[in-house]
């Protein structure tokens, strides 16, 4: 019990101790407000994505890869929409959430309607998409968007972050609610653990499955409009380079809060320990693709390390 | 078709022979000197009940348990140090069918024929497989036995005739080159309840391979449930009771009625009723929780009275056409020996399966069984705890308050606030008065007993005020204690909240201690209904072997 206490806490003490380590060697560059800017609203879309990919996950439904693609399909949507056809920002956003609503339907037929492994379609669905992405875009970067949009996202402020920050922020605040606190969230937990349980105990395994991908599907549209939003430009590989970061960030938050279990406040602990470390490494001087390697290390000893001091990796040494 | 070896085991040594065999289980004797030969192309049944030691003396033999110091083991008369290693029972020509059957779902037909070729160690582990070949000298094989099956199916595609009679000729064949490397005579070919899952017809077809295995030059011990089978096969048959051998004799000169005496004992035959005792008080207790959650909620009316259940027609692929009846407050067992049928209806009845059909009546609503599923179940209050608690029943990774809660978590969410507080106290409650041990609420269920697990389960379903509760074996792998205090929970729900409950199980003295009447499956057919004075575990066992007996006519 008492390491199962500690056990929950890690990432929020390593955090800490990062925050402390890098406040005292760049006391200047670190510790200060353009750089909490910089953490919290440069992360924006990829902590939308992150509750986008936490829904499935928690069902049990471990990838939804296609997620990523929806995220670009939703934004190069809103792009060419916008900027080609000159359609009102608003609309060219509903478009591009009904196209990623789309692909998450998709995904419910053929994931859950015919029990196929998840991990299989959605890399075929995300291929798709990926594709289609590169058809409506001739395979070319496709902005600027309306500045209205990026106003409302990105260049606006609110106590100097930008206020994509904060619809990050309200968007997690209801997912963490449904999942932890609602019969709902609990019995997707049932699902996610022990689909046979769940099943058995007359939980609609099916409907609230087909929920988590269809949601998903519209909240990972939403982190396309904040990405088109954030960067004017929409690159038709936009979403494939962020799903991966957001797979590690949902796996890093289950080794926090509540160990053992994909939960929301955990994922935001992750996405923002990650973006720090990140952040301050590039102050240090060392280059943005340093963070894939910080990313991947910091996954695999997040689960790793309570595992090793549990077994007998330790024990062994000290009977020897 | 062979010849009973008993005028010339002077001569030839049998092929196996087991004596003063022992194994204890802590303060329980499993078997006690048990012995066994196996002569010369002799098929040997080996009959017993539930827990009479059959499956314990062939995990003697095939080397998984240690026996008590005394016992010895003779393989074509030469003695063996016990127990075998791993894997040295194969090694001096013993070879084991399990009811599993051991077969690789995903695998072809051929690659399971020659899957113990495959596990080798070193370097011939990178011996290339020559295809071709391997398909050649399979097809041999299948031919030796005259099995015909198509060497490139899925395996897991055959019917299951089919996969019994390629588990039976692999290991046969493994005994042949064994006797054909060693040159020696003897080899045992052990099939431990391989008809189970058989339909009557197709037993038939199992039967013709094994007698040309025998013809071959193995010997076999058939071990079943089975009489029917045993009578057809066996030269000879072995009958256990509580460990011992209670008799051995010639298949040709024991009549089915001896036989059934044997098995169940026939001193113990009808009459030894066990007398109803009250609930005790703090059952009254624990059962009276449910009570208490239920006028929570303002819904008093079904505790009042309790309904009557009823089941017509109810037919699937392995049941036919059973109707019966459940009053409120009634426990009603169902006996039948594996593979009947019986295992079928919680199922069933609970929706887990959407296949069969027939009715089912909840006091005055009539619901269709094709139409239940678990949700429609829940609703309407029925409750399934189910044999198979690690996957089905309770999930293990969650905590216990979490498990035992599950279904009652809705009524403590109001006005978007989930009151979880309250739950850990229901919970807790539970724990409490269903003496589940240790009383930690927020430990992961894996970390609980077997017992434990399963008074966890029955309190979940107890909290959700069942109207009809079905158990399939809800004592399997659960201590004495805590099976008693299962027995006493049921029976104190049955009675103060007028449940009607349904309670499969193959431990039919279990039944006997718990049930106002048992219904006996066989072949999926009601073929008896006990009451009263018929309620011994002897009756039971008894009524669901003869059974057995009157349906292959």
């Amino acid at each position: 019990m008492q390491r199962l206490g500690l056990q929950r806490y890690v990432i929020v003490i390593v955090f800490a101790c990062m925050v402390i380590a890098f406040g005292l060697a760049i006391p200047s560059t670190f510790l200060s407000i353009g750089n909490l800017s910089n953490i919290l609203g440069g992360q924006a879309v990829l902590f939308i994505l992150v509750m986008a990919v936490l829904l499935p996950t928690v069902m049990g439904d471990f990838v939804d890869l296609s997620l990523g693609s929806s995220l670009g399909l939703s934004a190069m949507t809103l792009a060419v929409l916008n900027v080609n056809h000159g359609w009102p920002v608003v609309l060219a956003c509903l478009a591009g959430i009904g196209a990623a609503l789309v692909v998450g339907l998709v995904n419910v037929f053929f994931v859950v309607y015919f029990d196929n492994d998840p991990f299989i379609v959605t890399l075929g669905t995300m291929t798709i998409v990926q594709g289609i992405i590169y058809i409506v875009s001739g395979d070319n970067s496709v902005g600027i968007v309306s500045t209205n949009l990026s106003n409302w996202i990105f260049s606006n402020n609110f106590l100097s972050i930008p206020l994509e920050f904060y619809y990050g922020l309200a968007i997690f605040l209801v997912v963490w609610y449904v999942l932890s606190f609602t019969p709902v969230g609990q019995k997707a937990l049932v699902i996610g653990q022990s689909r046979e349980v769940a099943r058995l105990s007359g939980v609609r395994v099916v409907r609230q499955r087909s929920w988590a991908y269809i949601i998903g599907a519209g909240i990972a549209a939403l982190a396309g409009i904040a990405y088109a939003g954030t960067n004017g430009t929409v690159d038709p590989g936009a979403g494939s380079t962020l799903i991966l970061p957001a797979y590690a960030a949902v796996f890093l938050g289950a080794t926090a809060i509540k160990p053992g279990r994909i939960n929301a406040l955990g994922a935001l602990v992750a996405v923002y320990f990650l973006a720090t470390g990140t952040a301050g490494l590039e102050l240090l001087g060392s280059q943005s693709y340093y963070q894939q390697i910080f990313y991947g290390a910091a996954l695999v000893a997040a689960i790793t390390i309570p595992k090793a001091t549990r077994k007998r990796f330790f024990k062994r040494k000290r009977v020897a | 078709m062979t010849h009973p070896a008993s005028g010339e085991q002077a001569a030839v040594p049998p092929a196996v022979e087991l004596r003063t065999i022992s194994k204890d289980f802590g303060s329980n004797r499993a078997l006690d000197k048990v012995d066994l030969r196996i002569g010369h192309g002799e098929v040997v049944g080996l009959l017993g009940q539930n827990g009479s030691g059959k499956s314990t003396l062939v995990k003697v033999l095939a080397g998984v348990y240690d026996p008590e110091p005394g016992g010895r083991l003779f393989v074509g008369g030469e003695e063996m140090p016990l127990p075998l290693a791993p894997g040295q029972a194969s090694e001096v020509g013993l070879s084991f069918v399990y009811q599993n059957l051991a077969l690789a779902a995903g695998l072809s037909v051929l690659e399971n024929l020659t899957l113990g070729q495959r596990i080798a160690g070193g370097l011939r582990s990178w011996k290339p497989i020559n295809w071709l070949a391997e398909h050649r000298s399979a097809a041999a094989i299948l031919d030796r036995y005259d099995v015909k099956l198509d060497l490139d199916r899925r395996t897991g595609d055959l019917v299951p005739v089919d996969q019994a009679r390629l588990a039976i000729v692999r290991a046969a064949e493994d005994l042949r080159r064994y006797r054909t490397r060693s040159g020696d005579k003897h080899s045992v070919l052990v099939l431990d309840e391989p008809t189970v899952f058989l339909p009557e017809e197709e037993v038939d077809r199992l039967f013709d391979l094994i007698r040309t295995v025998v013809a071959e030059g193995a010997a076999v011990l058939f071990i079943s449930h089975d009489l029917a089978a045993v009578r057809t096969i066996t030269d000879r048959v072995v009958v256990l009771r509580d460990g011992r051998v209670v008799a051995e004799e010639a298949t040709a000169d024991i009549h089915e009625q001896e036989l059934v005496d044997l098995i169940v004992g026939a001193s113990a035959r009808p009459g030894a009723s066990v007398p109803a005792e009250a609930a005790p008080v703090e059952d009254q207790r624990a059962v009276a929780l449910t009570l208490a959650a239920m006028e929570s909620v303002g819904d008093v009316i079904a505790v009042t009275a309790g309904e009557n259940v009823a089941v017509e027609h109810l037919t699937d692929a392995r049941v036919h056409d059973l109707s019966f009846e459940i009053g409120a407050g009634e426990i009603l067992g169902v006996a039948g020996l594996i593979g009947s049928g019986a295992e079928e209806l919680p199922y069933l009845l609970f929706g887990a399966q959407p296949s069969g059909s027939g009715t089912l009546r909840l006091g005055a609503e009539t619901l269709n069984i094709g139409g239940l599923s678990p949700q429609r179940s829940v609703r309407e209050r029925v409750a399934l705890v189910p044999a198979d608690r690690a996957v089905q029943g309770l999930s293990q990774s969650l905590t216990l308050w979490e498990n035992i809660v599950m279904l009652v978590e809705d009524e403590h969410y109001r006005g978007g606030v989930f009151y979880r507080g309250e739950l850990v106290t229901l919970a807790g409650e539970a724990i409490d008065r269903f003496l589940i041990r240790p009383a930690l609420a927020h430990n992961a269920v894996s970390t609980f007993s077997g017992g434990n697990q399963q008074k966890a389960l029955l309190a979940k379903w107890l909290l959700a005020r069942p109207r009809l509760l079905l158990l399939h074996e809800p004592t399997q792998g659960v201590d004495v204690g805590a099976r008693r205090d299962i027995y006493r929970f049921v029976k104190s729900a049955a009675a103060l909240h007028h449940m009607a409950v349904l309670w499969v199980t193959t431990e039919f003295g279990e039944l006997a201690e718990v049930c106002d009447r048992v219904l006996v499956v066989t072949q999926g057919r009601q073929t008896a209904m006990l009451t009263g004075e018929e309620l011994s575990e002897a009756a039971i066992s008894a009524a669901a072997l003869r059974q057995a007996r009157e349906v292959v006519k």
